[in-house]
Protein backbone atom coordinates (compact mmCIF):
# COMPACT_ATOMS: atom_id res chain seq x y z
CA UNK A 1 0.00 0.00 0.00
CA UNK A 2 0.99 3.64 -0.86
CA UNK A 3 0.95 5.81 2.55
CA UNK A 4 -0.74 9.08 2.55
CA UNK A 5 2.62 11.00 3.15
CA UNK A 6 4.16 9.59 0.05
CA UNK A 7 1.27 10.14 -1.70
CA UNK A 8 1.17 13.84 -0.60
CA UNK A 9 4.74 14.37 -1.44
CA UNK A 10 4.51 12.96 -4.91
CA UNK A 11 1.48 14.93 -5.65
CA UNK A 12 3.63 17.97 -4.17
CA UNK A 13 6.09 17.50 -6.44
CA UNK A 14 4.23 17.42 -9.31
CA UNK A 15 2.96 20.89 -8.29
CA UNK A 16 6.43 22.14 -8.52
CA UNK A 17 7.29 21.06 -11.66
CA UNK A 18 4.02 22.42 -13.13
CA UNK A 19 4.27 25.85 -11.21
CA UNK A 20 7.75 25.70 -12.79
CA UNK A 21 6.50 25.02 -16.00
CA UNK A 22 4.09 27.68 -15.70
CA UNK A 23 6.64 30.08 -14.93
CA UNK A 24 8.69 28.92 -18.45
CA UNK A 25 5.88 29.77 -20.18
CA UNK A 26 4.62 33.03 -19.16
CA UNK A 27 8.31 34.25 -19.66
CA UNK A 28 8.29 32.76 -22.86
CA UNK A 29 4.70 34.41 -24.02
CA UNK A 30 5.68 36.93 -27.13
CA UNK A 31 4.26 39.73 -25.90
CA UNK A 32 6.10 42.43 -26.08
CA UNK A 33 9.84 42.20 -27.92
CA UNK A 34 11.18 45.38 -26.92
CA UNK A 35 14.12 44.90 -24.49
CA UNK A 36 12.91 45.76 -21.00
CA UNK A 37 14.35 49.07 -19.60
CA UNK A 38 14.61 47.06 -15.78
CA UNK A 39 14.97 43.19 -15.81
CA UNK A 40 12.36 41.63 -13.76
CA UNK A 41 12.75 39.14 -10.88
CA UNK A 42 13.68 35.74 -11.55
CA UNK A 43 10.59 33.91 -10.13
CA UNK A 44 11.91 30.07 -10.82
CA UNK A 45 14.93 30.98 -8.48
CA UNK A 46 12.70 32.63 -5.81
CA UNK A 47 10.32 29.45 -6.11
CA UNK A 48 13.20 26.71 -5.88
CA UNK A 49 14.92 28.31 -3.19
CA UNK A 50 11.97 29.04 -1.30
CA UNK A 51 10.83 25.52 -1.69
CA UNK A 52 14.03 24.12 -1.06
CA UNK A 53 13.99 25.44 2.40
CA UNK A 54 10.52 24.84 3.78
CA UNK A 55 10.04 21.54 1.56
CA UNK A 56 13.78 19.50 1.52
CA UNK A 57 11.60 16.67 0.62
CA UNK A 58 9.48 17.64 -2.03
CA UNK A 59 12.65 19.65 -4.38
CA UNK A 60 15.32 16.75 -4.45
CA UNK A 61 18.12 17.83 -6.27
CA UNK A 62 17.55 15.88 -9.23
CA UNK A 63 14.32 17.68 -9.98
CA UNK A 64 15.48 20.93 -9.18
CA UNK A 65 18.34 19.81 -11.63
CA UNK A 66 16.27 18.92 -14.03
CA UNK A 67 13.71 21.36 -13.99
CA UNK A 68 17.01 24.61 -14.11
CA UNK A 69 18.72 22.35 -17.04
CA UNK A 70 15.79 22.18 -19.19
CA UNK A 71 14.79 26.07 -18.11
CA UNK A 72 18.47 27.10 -19.48
CA UNK A 73 18.15 25.03 -22.66
CA UNK A 74 14.56 26.99 -23.26
CA UNK A 75 15.49 30.04 -22.43
CA UNK A 76 18.91 30.24 -24.63
CA UNK A 77 21.33 30.72 -21.34
CA UNK A 78 24.62 28.74 -21.90
CA UNK A 79 23.07 25.27 -20.52
CA UNK A 80 24.29 23.93 -16.95
CA UNK A 81 26.40 26.98 -15.92
CA UNK A 82 23.12 28.96 -14.46
CA UNK A 83 21.42 25.75 -13.27
CA UNK A 84 24.73 24.26 -11.71
CA UNK A 85 25.03 27.19 -9.91
CA UNK A 86 21.74 27.76 -8.75
CA UNK A 87 21.38 23.77 -7.58
CA UNK A 88 25.11 24.48 -5.38
CA UNK A 89 23.65 27.43 -3.83
CA UNK A 90 19.93 25.08 -3.16
CA UNK A 91 22.03 22.66 -1.89
CA UNK A 92 23.89 25.55 0.35
CA UNK A 93 20.39 26.87 1.92
CA UNK A 94 19.31 23.27 2.68
CA UNK A 95 22.23 22.30 4.51
CA UNK A 96 21.73 25.72 6.76
CA UNK A 97 18.43 24.06 8.03
CA UNK A 98 18.94 20.67 8.28
CA UNK A 99 19.75 21.36 12.48
CA UNK A 100 17.31 24.03 13.17
CA UNK A 101 13.46 23.62 12.89
CA UNK A 102 12.48 27.38 13.43
CA UNK A 103 14.57 30.02 11.83
CA UNK A 104 13.26 33.27 11.98
CA UNK A 105 12.17 35.09 8.53
CA UNK A 106 14.64 37.66 8.15
CA UNK A 107 17.98 35.77 9.12
CA UNK A 108 16.33 33.53 5.85
CA UNK A 109 16.06 36.29 4.10
CA UNK A 110 19.29 37.27 4.77
CA UNK A 111 20.88 33.98 3.74
CA UNK A 112 18.71 33.76 0.62
CA UNK A 113 20.11 37.59 -0.59
CA UNK A 114 23.84 37.01 -0.15
CA UNK A 115 23.17 33.14 -2.00
CA UNK A 116 21.40 35.47 -4.79
CA UNK A 117 24.13 37.70 -4.67
CA UNK A 118 26.59 35.47 -4.66
CA UNK A 119 24.74 33.61 -7.96
CA UNK A 120 24.99 36.95 -9.29
CA UNK A 121 28.38 37.88 -9.15
CA UNK A 122 29.41 34.15 -9.85
CA UNK A 123 27.65 33.82 -12.84
CA UNK A 124 29.09 37.06 -14.27
CA UNK A 125 32.98 36.13 -13.37
CA UNK A 126 32.11 32.77 -14.73
CA UNK A 127 30.75 34.06 -18.47
CA UNK A 128 33.59 36.56 -18.17
CA UNK A 129 36.13 33.58 -17.66
CA UNK A 130 35.13 32.17 -20.44
CA UNK A 131 35.20 34.66 -22.42
CA UNK A 132 31.13 34.39 -23.60
CA UNK A 133 29.03 37.45 -24.57
CA UNK A 134 27.55 38.70 -21.26
CA UNK A 135 25.07 41.20 -19.32
CA UNK A 136 27.29 43.40 -17.21
CA UNK A 137 27.40 42.59 -13.13
CA UNK A 138 25.06 45.99 -12.71
CA UNK A 139 22.26 44.31 -14.96
CA UNK A 140 22.49 41.38 -13.06
CA UNK A 141 22.90 42.55 -9.58
CA UNK A 142 19.50 45.18 -10.43
CA UNK A 143 18.31 41.17 -11.65
CA UNK A 144 19.16 39.64 -8.19
CA UNK A 145 17.33 42.71 -6.23
CA UNK A 146 14.76 42.39 -7.75
CA UNK A 147 14.58 38.97 -7.23
CA UNK A 148 15.05 39.08 -3.71
CA UNK A 149 12.44 41.81 -3.57
CA UNK A 150 9.88 39.02 -4.85
CA UNK A 151 11.12 36.55 -2.47
CA UNK A 152 8.91 37.22 0.16
CA UNK A 153 5.83 37.53 -1.80
CA UNK A 154 6.51 34.07 -3.34
CA UNK A 155 7.21 33.22 0.05
CA UNK A 156 3.98 34.68 1.13
CA UNK A 157 2.18 33.19 -1.74
CA UNK A 158 3.01 29.85 -1.47
CA UNK A 159 1.94 29.72 2.29
CA UNK A 160 -1.31 30.61 1.73
CA UNK A 161 -2.56 28.90 -1.61
CA UNK A 162 -0.27 25.48 -1.05
CA UNK A 163 0.36 25.26 2.54
CA UNK A 164 4.05 25.17 2.05
CA UNK A 165 5.71 25.68 5.59
CA UNK A 166 8.14 24.11 7.28
CA UNK A 167 7.46 20.72 8.40
CA UNK A 168 7.88 20.15 12.64
CA UNK A 169 11.10 17.52 13.75
CA UNK A 170 7.87 15.18 14.52
CA UNK A 171 6.57 15.31 10.86
CA UNK A 172 9.69 15.89 8.96
CA UNK A 173 11.02 12.50 7.24
CA UNK A 174 14.61 13.18 7.06
CA UNK A 175 14.45 9.82 4.59
CA UNK A 176 13.39 12.26 1.69
CA UNK A 177 15.93 11.05 -0.79
CA UNK A 178 15.55 10.76 -4.70
CA UNK B 1 8.78 0.22 8.84
CA UNK B 2 10.62 2.55 11.51
CA UNK B 3 13.97 0.81 11.48
CA UNK B 4 14.09 0.66 7.59
CA UNK B 5 14.01 4.34 7.82
CA UNK B 6 16.29 4.79 10.39
CA UNK B 7 18.70 2.58 8.28
CA UNK B 8 17.92 5.28 5.41
CA UNK B 9 19.06 8.01 7.83
CA UNK B 10 22.84 6.52 7.77
CA UNK B 11 22.84 6.21 3.98
CA UNK B 12 20.84 9.65 3.34
CA UNK B 13 23.57 12.31 3.03
CA UNK B 14 26.52 10.53 1.84
CA UNK B 15 24.22 9.31 -1.45
CA UNK B 16 22.73 12.69 -2.00
CA UNK B 17 26.30 14.10 -1.56
CA UNK B 18 27.21 11.94 -4.61
CA UNK B 19 24.36 12.88 -5.87
CA UNK B 20 24.84 16.53 -6.46
CA UNK B 21 28.11 16.05 -7.08
CA UNK B 22 27.46 13.73 -9.87
CA UNK B 23 24.79 16.31 -11.04
CA UNK B 24 27.54 19.38 -10.82
CA UNK B 25 29.58 17.79 -12.39
CA UNK B 26 27.54 16.54 -15.77
CA UNK B 27 26.14 20.02 -15.43
CA UNK B 28 29.60 22.09 -15.99
CA UNK B 29 30.64 19.48 -18.45
CA UNK B 30 27.40 20.24 -20.51
CA UNK B 31 28.47 23.92 -20.15
CA UNK B 32 32.24 23.45 -21.28
CA UNK B 33 31.31 20.95 -23.92
CA UNK B 34 28.96 23.99 -24.84
CA UNK B 35 32.19 25.90 -25.17
CA UNK B 36 33.82 23.62 -27.02
CA UNK B 37 32.14 22.66 -29.55
CA UNK B 38 29.39 25.09 -29.49
CA UNK B 39 27.07 24.12 -32.50
CA UNK B 40 26.57 20.41 -31.43
CA UNK B 41 25.15 21.63 -28.23
CA UNK B 42 23.57 24.40 -30.35
CA UNK B 43 21.70 21.48 -32.33
CA UNK B 44 20.96 19.62 -29.44
CA UNK B 45 19.08 22.69 -27.90
CA UNK B 46 17.39 23.46 -31.22
CA UNK B 47 16.03 20.10 -31.70
CA UNK B 48 14.90 19.94 -27.58
CA UNK B 49 13.49 23.52 -28.40
CA UNK B 50 11.99 22.11 -31.51
CA UNK B 51 9.95 18.81 -28.97
CA UNK B 52 9.17 21.11 -26.24
CA UNK B 53 8.12 24.35 -27.38
CA UNK B 54 5.25 23.51 -29.99
CA UNK B 55 3.90 21.25 -27.71
CA UNK B 56 2.80 24.65 -25.57
CA UNK B 57 1.66 26.18 -29.27
CA UNK B 58 -2.06 25.41 -28.00
CA UNK B 59 -2.18 27.48 -24.85
CA UNK B 60 0.67 30.17 -26.23
CA UNK B 61 -1.25 31.52 -28.98
CA UNK B 62 -5.02 31.83 -27.04
CA UNK B 63 -3.13 33.18 -23.97
CA UNK B 64 -1.29 35.74 -26.17
CA UNK B 65 -4.55 36.83 -27.95
CA UNK B 66 -6.26 37.56 -24.94
CA UNK B 67 -3.52 40.10 -23.39
CA UNK B 68 -3.57 41.82 -26.64
CA UNK B 69 -7.46 42.09 -26.26
CA UNK B 70 -7.41 43.34 -23.19
CA UNK B 71 -4.35 46.06 -24.33
CA UNK B 72 -6.80 46.71 -27.19
CA UNK B 73 -9.36 47.19 -25.12
CA UNK B 74 -7.44 49.60 -23.41
CA UNK B 75 -6.48 51.84 -25.98
CA UNK B 76 -10.25 52.01 -27.08
CA UNK B 77 -10.18 54.80 -24.33
CA UNK B 78 -7.75 56.84 -26.36
CA UNK B 79 -10.11 56.16 -29.68
CA UNK B 80 -11.46 59.62 -30.91
CA UNK B 81 -7.36 61.33 -30.20
CA UNK B 82 -6.03 58.43 -32.02
CA UNK B 83 -8.32 58.89 -34.82
CA UNK B 84 -7.03 62.57 -35.27
CA UNK B 85 -3.86 61.37 -35.00
CA UNK B 86 -4.81 59.17 -38.07
CA UNK B 87 -6.71 61.66 -40.33
CA UNK B 88 -3.71 64.16 -39.56
CA UNK B 89 -1.16 61.10 -40.29
CA UNK B 90 -3.04 60.08 -43.46
CA UNK B 91 -3.58 63.98 -45.01
CA UNK B 92 0.39 63.75 -44.72
CA UNK B 93 0.66 60.30 -46.56
CA UNK B 94 -1.12 61.10 -49.02
CA UNK B 95 1.12 63.74 -50.12
CA UNK B 96 3.98 61.59 -49.89
CA UNK B 97 2.03 58.68 -52.07
CA UNK B 98 1.68 61.21 -54.70
CA UNK B 99 5.27 62.07 -54.78
CA UNK B 100 5.91 58.01 -54.60
CA UNK B 101 3.82 57.72 -57.48
CA UNK B 102 5.53 60.22 -59.30
CA UNK B 103 9.06 59.28 -58.49
CA UNK B 104 8.22 55.60 -59.77
CA UNK B 105 7.34 56.51 -62.97
CA UNK B 106 10.25 58.80 -63.19
CA UNK B 107 12.47 55.92 -62.23
CA UNK B 108 10.73 53.27 -64.66
CA UNK B 109 11.46 55.46 -67.38
CA UNK B 110 14.86 55.94 -66.49
CA UNK B 111 15.19 52.42 -66.12
CA UNK B 112 14.06 51.69 -69.04
CA UNK B 113 16.44 53.90 -70.74
CA UNK B 114 19.21 52.53 -68.74
CA UNK B 115 18.67 48.54 -69.27
CA UNK B 116 19.72 48.02 -65.72
CA UNK B 117 19.83 44.81 -64.56
CA UNK B 118 18.20 44.75 -60.89
CA UNK B 119 18.73 42.15 -57.98
CA UNK B 120 16.08 39.09 -58.49
CA UNK B 121 13.17 39.45 -56.12
CA UNK B 122 13.66 38.12 -52.88
CA UNK B 123 11.38 35.23 -52.14
CA UNK B 124 10.09 34.85 -48.57
CA UNK B 125 8.64 32.16 -45.68
CA UNK B 126 6.01 34.26 -43.51
CA UNK B 127 6.12 32.56 -39.98
CA UNK B 128 4.18 32.86 -36.52
CA UNK B 129 5.74 34.25 -33.55
CA UNK B 130 5.84 31.18 -31.07
CA UNK B 131 7.46 32.10 -27.82
CA UNK B 132 9.89 35.19 -26.90
CA UNK B 133 13.41 34.48 -25.52
CA UNK B 134 12.27 34.55 -21.84
CA UNK B 135 15.72 36.75 -20.77
CA UNK B 136 15.82 40.08 -19.89
CA UNK B 137 19.46 39.87 -21.62
CA UNK B 138 18.76 38.17 -24.75
CA UNK B 139 16.24 39.44 -27.35
CA UNK B 140 15.19 36.57 -29.86
CA UNK B 141 11.96 34.86 -31.02
CA UNK B 142 11.03 31.46 -32.09
CA UNK B 143 9.02 30.99 -35.82
CA UNK B 144 7.18 28.12 -36.47
CA UNK B 145 8.83 27.60 -39.80
CA UNK B 146 12.34 25.60 -39.87
CA UNK B 147 14.39 23.49 -41.63
CA UNK B 148 11.27 21.68 -42.90
CA UNK B 149 10.21 24.80 -44.73
CA UNK B 150 13.96 25.16 -45.83
CA UNK B 151 14.67 27.91 -43.54
CA UNK B 152 18.93 28.19 -43.45
CA UNK B 153 20.79 29.87 -41.22
CA UNK B 154 21.86 33.40 -41.16
CA UNK B 155 19.28 34.36 -43.30
CA UNK B 156 17.19 37.78 -42.65
CA UNK B 157 13.68 38.42 -41.24
CA UNK B 158 11.73 41.29 -41.40
CA UNK B 159 8.14 42.29 -40.50
CA UNK B 160 6.89 43.59 -44.18
CA UNK B 161 8.52 46.66 -43.18
CA UNK B 162 11.52 46.98 -41.46
CA UNK B 163 14.22 44.45 -40.88
CA UNK B 164 13.81 42.58 -37.49
CA UNK B 165 16.92 40.42 -37.23
CA UNK B 166 18.34 37.00 -38.56
CA UNK B 167 17.63 33.61 -38.41
CA UNK B 168 20.10 31.81 -36.03
CA UNK B 169 19.57 27.91 -34.87
CA UNK B 170 17.13 25.81 -37.38
CA UNK B 171 15.25 22.93 -35.50
CA UNK B 172 12.95 21.05 -37.85
CA UNK B 173 9.93 22.92 -37.70
CA UNK B 174 10.93 25.56 -35.50
CA UNK B 175 13.45 28.53 -36.07
CA UNK B 176 15.04 31.12 -33.71
CA UNK B 177 15.58 34.79 -34.92
CA UNK B 178 17.98 36.96 -33.14
CA UNK B 179 16.41 40.20 -33.14
CA UNK B 180 18.65 43.31 -34.09
CA UNK B 181 18.33 44.76 -30.37
CA UNK B 182 20.61 41.39 -28.73
CA UNK B 183 24.10 42.22 -27.78
CA UNK B 184 25.27 39.66 -29.87
CA UNK B 185 23.42 40.95 -33.28
CA UNK B 186 25.75 42.82 -35.19
CA UNK B 187 24.35 43.74 -39.17
CA UNK B 188 26.55 45.96 -41.72
CA UNK B 189 24.19 48.76 -43.14
CA UNK B 190 24.22 51.80 -45.47
CA UNK B 191 23.28 55.09 -44.28
CA UNK B 192 21.19 56.50 -46.89
CA UNK B 193 21.98 60.04 -48.44
CA UNK B 194 25.94 59.73 -47.61
CA UNK B 195 26.00 56.67 -48.32
CA UNK B 196 28.70 55.35 -45.48
CA UNK B 197 29.00 51.53 -44.11
CA UNK B 198 28.84 51.27 -40.94
CA UNK B 199 27.69 48.17 -37.79
CA UNK B 200 24.75 48.14 -36.74
CA UNK B 201 25.88 46.73 -33.39
CA UNK B 202 22.80 45.50 -30.81
CA UNK B 203 23.00 47.03 -27.36
CA UNK B 204 20.21 45.23 -25.52
CA UNK B 205 18.06 48.72 -26.24
CA UNK B 206 15.16 49.36 -28.01
CA UNK B 207 18.02 51.08 -30.46
CA UNK B 208 20.62 49.90 -31.57
CA UNK B 209 24.08 51.40 -32.08
CA UNK B 210 25.79 52.84 -34.98
CA UNK B 211 29.55 51.36 -35.00
CA UNK B 212 32.58 52.03 -37.39
CA UNK B 213 30.91 55.21 -39.08
CA UNK B 214 33.97 56.33 -41.36
CA UNK B 215 32.59 60.25 -40.65
CA UNK B 216 29.81 60.80 -38.64
CA UNK B 217 29.53 64.52 -39.36
CA UNK B 218 27.97 63.66 -42.48
CA UNK B 219 24.86 61.56 -40.90
CA UNK B 220 22.39 63.44 -39.03
CA UNK B 221 19.53 62.31 -37.14
CA UNK B 222 16.70 61.49 -39.65
CA UNK B 223 19.00 60.12 -42.07
CA UNK B 224 17.52 56.37 -43.81
CA UNK B 225 19.68 53.32 -42.37
CA UNK B 226 19.42 50.28 -44.79
CA UNK B 227 20.72 47.00 -44.87
CA UNK B 228 24.24 46.48 -46.94
CA UNK B 229 25.05 43.60 -48.75
CA UNK B 230 28.76 43.89 -47.67
CA UNK B 231 30.06 40.52 -46.44
CA UNK B 232 27.49 38.49 -48.53
CA UNK B 233 25.50 37.52 -45.54
CA UNK B 234 22.77 39.69 -46.14
CA UNK B 235 20.38 40.93 -48.93
CA UNK B 236 21.06 44.47 -49.57
CA UNK B 237 18.80 47.27 -49.46
CA UNK B 238 16.29 46.27 -46.52
CA UNK B 239 15.06 49.28 -44.72
CA UNK B 240 16.11 49.50 -40.85
CA UNK B 241 15.42 52.30 -39.71
CA UNK B 242 16.28 55.79 -39.13
CA UNK B 243 19.33 57.68 -36.98
CA UNK B 244 18.69 59.00 -33.99
CA UNK B 245 21.11 60.65 -31.51
CA UNK B 246 20.77 59.75 -27.80
CA UNK B 247 21.37 62.19 -24.74
CA UNK B 248 24.73 61.01 -24.89
CA UNK B 249 25.08 62.33 -28.75
CA UNK B 250 25.99 58.50 -29.72
CA UNK B 251 24.45 57.42 -33.23
CA UNK B 252 21.68 54.85 -33.14
CA UNK B 253 19.04 53.52 -34.99
CA UNK B 254 15.18 53.85 -34.65
CA UNK B 255 13.67 50.78 -36.03
CA UNK B 256 11.41 50.39 -38.18
CA UNK B 257 9.99 47.08 -37.78
CA UNK B 258 7.28 47.71 -34.73
CA UNK B 259 8.92 45.48 -31.96
CA UNK B 260 5.63 45.68 -29.94
CA UNK B 261 3.70 43.63 -32.05
CA UNK B 262 5.68 41.11 -34.08
CA UNK B 263 3.63 38.57 -34.88
CA UNK B 264 4.24 37.50 -38.16
CA UNK B 265 7.56 37.26 -39.38
CA UNK B 266 8.85 37.10 -43.41
CA UNK B 267 11.83 35.10 -43.53
CA UNK B 268 13.91 36.20 -46.88
CA UNK B 269 15.35 33.53 -49.33
CA UNK B 270 18.75 34.71 -50.42
CA UNK B 271 20.52 32.86 -51.94
CA UNK B 272 23.93 32.20 -52.09
CA UNK B 273 26.18 34.87 -54.09
CA UNK B 274 27.63 33.93 -56.64
CA UNK B 275 31.53 34.15 -55.65
CA UNK B 276 34.24 35.53 -59.00
CA UNK B 277 37.02 33.78 -57.51
CA UNK B 278 40.32 34.06 -60.16
CA UNK B 279 41.41 37.20 -62.32
CA UNK B 280 39.97 37.70 -65.96
CA UNK B 281 41.91 35.46 -68.17
CA UNK B 282 44.07 36.78 -70.50
CA UNK B 283 42.86 38.23 -73.65
CA UNK B 284 44.93 36.55 -76.70
CA UNK B 285 45.08 35.12 -79.64
CA UNK B 286 45.04 31.31 -79.22
CA UNK B 287 48.30 29.45 -78.43
CA UNK B 288 49.58 27.80 -81.70
CA UNK B 289 48.71 24.12 -80.71
CA UNK B 290 51.66 21.81 -79.67
CA UNK B 291 52.24 19.19 -81.69
CA UNK B 292 54.07 19.37 -85.03
CA UNK B 293 52.09 17.73 -87.52
CA UNK B 294 48.98 20.29 -86.44
CA UNK B 295 50.77 23.11 -86.78
CA UNK B 296 51.17 23.66 -90.32
CA UNK B 297 47.75 23.12 -91.49
CA UNK B 298 47.07 25.73 -88.86
CA UNK B 299 49.86 28.27 -89.88
CA UNK B 300 48.05 28.00 -93.65
CA UNK B 301 44.91 29.23 -92.32
CA UNK B 302 46.04 32.20 -89.77
CA UNK B 303 47.97 33.30 -92.99
CA UNK B 304 44.77 33.42 -95.35
CA UNK B 305 42.88 34.98 -92.32
CA UNK B 306 45.56 37.90 -92.25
Amino acid sequence: MVDPATTQRWLYRLLFVALAAALLFLRLLPLDMTPAALPGPDLLLCLSLAWVQRRPDIVTPLLLGTLLFLSDMLLGRPPGLWAALVLIAAEFLRSRHQGAAEMPFAIELSLVASAVIALAVAYWAALGIFTIPHPGLDELMMRAVFTLMAYPAVVGLSRLAFNIRRLSPAEAEPGGLR
Amino acid sequence: MARDRNSQVDYARPVRRILIGVLVVLMLGTFLLWRIDSPRVERFRATLVDRVVPSFDWALLPVTKLVGLVEGFQSYARLSEQNQELRRELRQMKAWKEAALQLEQENAKLLDLNKVRLDPKLTYVTGVVLADSGSPFRQSVLLNVGARDGIIDGWATTDGLGLTGRISGVGRTTSRVILLTDSNSRIPVTIQPSGQQAILAGDNTAAPLIEFLESPDQVRPGDRVVSSGDGGVFPAGLLVGQVALDPERRLRVRLAADYERLEFLRVLRSHAHEVITDTGGLIAPPPPAPVAEAAEPEAAVEDADG
